[in-house]
């Protein structure tokens, strides 16, 4: 026997209740890029005033302008996540797949090893980072900044393919294997396809965690590398709050962007049937 | 003499810390098909793994089409090995699933198309090369999956359990694909299964996997007809077996003496018999009493109580006896296997 049907009035009112839960989520997404958004263009909107009192573009110029800090830093911004994103999944992968081979305490040592960096907070994190940085030299630098962005985006992209490969069925490699296909024409053509989605969302993980780095950036960076999040620091520290909006929001776009991009690539690559 | 496809010889395989299989060897013809026969951890699957590439043999030596395979990796055996739930590549349509194999090995595209076309006509699914794997039947599955394997014109295919999982008209279709493209494309086939049926119909000879070895490697009619062992007999289901001893060319037991073929040394034996060897014979010598009557999907058989022994006999053709019915029986001697020095018997 079923469960028993709702009575009409039930119905209706977990219909609204849904209505009601779902319309509370999307004004608490939304809500916050829309005041951004406001005080990104608004001029001397001050408290209580519902609405400021004139609009102006200013920043948003500015941003993109020419010598803008906000236009330099999204692009270097964008450069360490991209970069984080690829190495991050490439490293990632063949970590995560030892892992889920192993059995019984190695597997555990493995996985509480990867899972280190991400658990340590970030300031702790970035000050061990930075001995090492000053020892090799990579301190104040690009490349600097982004080992300091692999440390936890490895450990997150290890962890996640621990996850994949625990799940994933080897046989089908097997057989691929007795088909002819040598190690590598089983990875490039079957195991890798056969994850994409998987490694799209590995690479997305590792783009989103250096796209949100701040104290390993500060630190390991020196000031010299200047990424959006620390444009926003410090341009909330001076007060200048419309373009410290400006570049919250553009911290938001890209990361939403990426995440609808690799959405969409891999929708359509699975969609495709020849 | 045609030269084997795959010959075994002295072949162990260890299962973990276990000793596994020992001292394996057979020979295979090229188009032959051995059915592996064996209880669940037997070692069946490790076996063909061992053959595949895909586990490591500890001792002997695996020939392949006459080249000395031991040392090489699965994708250098020129044997495909097909799991029992058919593992199509999910992000290839159907079409490049069966061209997979002839892509790797770098066929031309107008040669590949011709070839994919052909397969997929043999298995009965021209029309569906552009289909995602995931669309298909299970039937179709299967069929797509034998495809691609002939797609590599394997020397050897080994199958596990290849009907297992199948319903009855899956099972059936699946059954046919098999033995037509195997009758077209001739591979040596080695199937592993633990269901007797499958074996029967599939095997051109058949071996049985017990502890570690193959205790038995005949024709299904001589296995079924004359297993070689006791362990063999009781593997095989035979469900009359009866102890008594060999003396002056007779096995004398309970049921009384019968002629014993061969060359048997006198001493303890059992004998072991089907259902179809004891019959209800108005003319019979043993007189037994009907205990139950069990039906099945091919007919009826008797539980009966001959000299205190309980046996199963074969249903007579007319009128059904009923339970506590005294009837007369006869053996037939030439479908009893007399097993020598057997004392052991249930």
């Amino acid at each position: 026997m079923g469960p028993e049907p709702l009575g009409p009035v039930r119905a209706v009112s977990a219909r609204i209740s849904r209505r009601l839960l779902l319309a509370a989520l999307t004004l608490s997404a939304l809500s916050p890029l829309v005041l951004l958004l406001l005080t990104s263009v608004g001029r001397e909107w001050f408290f209580p005033a519902l609405w400021p009192a004139s609009i102006t573009i200013e920043s948003w110029r500015d941003a993109f302008g020419g010598g803008g800090r906000i236009a330099g830093a999204l692009g270097t911004s964008l450069a360490l996540a991209v970069a984080t994103g690829l190495a991050s999944a490439a490293v990632g992968w063949p970590i995560g797949r030892t892992m889920a081979d192993l059995r019984g305490w190695p597997r555990h040592v493995g996985a509480a090893a990867a899972f280190l960096p991400v658990a340590a907070p970030p300031v702790a994190l970035a000050t061990g980072l930075h001995l090492s940085a000053l020892t090799m030299g990579v301190a104040g630098t690009f490349g600097g900044v982004l080992l300091s962005h692999l440390v936890p985006a490895v450990g997150y992209a290890a962890l996640y393919f621990l996850g994949v490969f625990t799940l994933f069925d080897r046989r089908i490699e097997d057989e691929a294997r007795t088909l002819g296909a040598r190690s590598r024409t089983v990875l490039w053509r079957v195991t890798v396809p056969m994850l994409r989605r998987q490694v799209g969302e590995a690479f997305l993980l590792g783009f989103l965690v250096s796209w949100a780095q701040v104290a390993t950036t500060l630190v390991i960076g020196g000031g010299r590398v200047r990424t959006l999040p620390l444009e926003v620091f410090s341009y909330l520290q001076a007060g200048q709050d419309r373009y410290a909006a400006t570049g919250a929001l553009l911290l938001v776009i890209p990361a939403l962007l990426m995440l609808g991009a690799v959405r969409f690539a891999v929708d359509r690559a699975e969609a495709t049937p020849l | 003499m045609t030269a084997p496809a795959l010959r075994l010889v002295g072949v162990g395989v260890r299962f973990g810390d276990a000793p596994g299989l020992r001292g394996i060897g057979f020979e295979v013809a090229p188009g032959e098909r051995l059915v592996l026969l064996g209880a669940s951890g037997a070692g069946k699957t490790t076996l063909l793994r061992a053959i595949a590439g895909l586990a490591p043999a500890e001792t002997g030596r695996i020939v392949i089409g006459g080249r000395d395979v031991t040392p090489l990796p699965a994708e250098s055996r020129d044997a495909v090995y097909l799991h029992q739930t058919p593992l199509l590549f999910p992000h290839l349509s159907v079409f490049e699933n069966v061209a997979f194999p002839l892509r790797i090995r770098g066929v031309e595209e107008a040669t590949l198309r011709a070839t994919v076309a052909e397969l997929l006509e043999s298995v009965r699914l021209d029309g569906l090369g552009r289909r995602r794997t995931s669309t298909l039947s299970g039937g179709q599955r299967h069929r797509a999956a034998l495809a691609r394997a002939m797609a590599a014109r394997p020397a050897v295919l080994l199958l596990d359990e290849p009907l297992t999982a199948l319903d009855p008209s899956l099972r059936e279709e699946v059954r046919t694909t098999l033995l037509s493209l195997q009758a077209h494309y001739r591979p040596a086939m080695v199937i592993v299964t633990h269901d007797l049926e499958d074996a029967a119909v599939l095997g051109d000879r058949i071996g049985i996997l017990l502890g570690g070895t193959i205790a038995q490697l005949d024709s299904p009619e001589r296995l079924f007809r004359r297993p070689a062992s006791l362990p063999v007999a009781r593997f095989l289901g035979i469900p009359n077996i009866v102890t008594g001893s060999v003396e002056a060319g007779q096995f004398r037991s309970a049921l009384g003496s019968m002629p014993v073929g061969g060359e048997l040394p006198a001493g303890p034996a059992a004998a072991a018999f089907g259902s179809e060897a004891l019959h209800a014979d108005p003319c019979g010598t043993m007189r037994g009493v009907v205990r139950r009557i069990h039906h099945g999907p091919r007919g009826a058989t008797l539980r009966v109580e001959v000299a205190g022994i309980k046996l199963e006999a074969a249903a007579p053709a007319g009128a059904m006896p009923l339970p506590g019915d005294e009837l007369l029986f006869t053996i037939e001697p030439d479908r009893v296997t007399v097993l020598p020095g057997a004392t052991d018997v249930r």
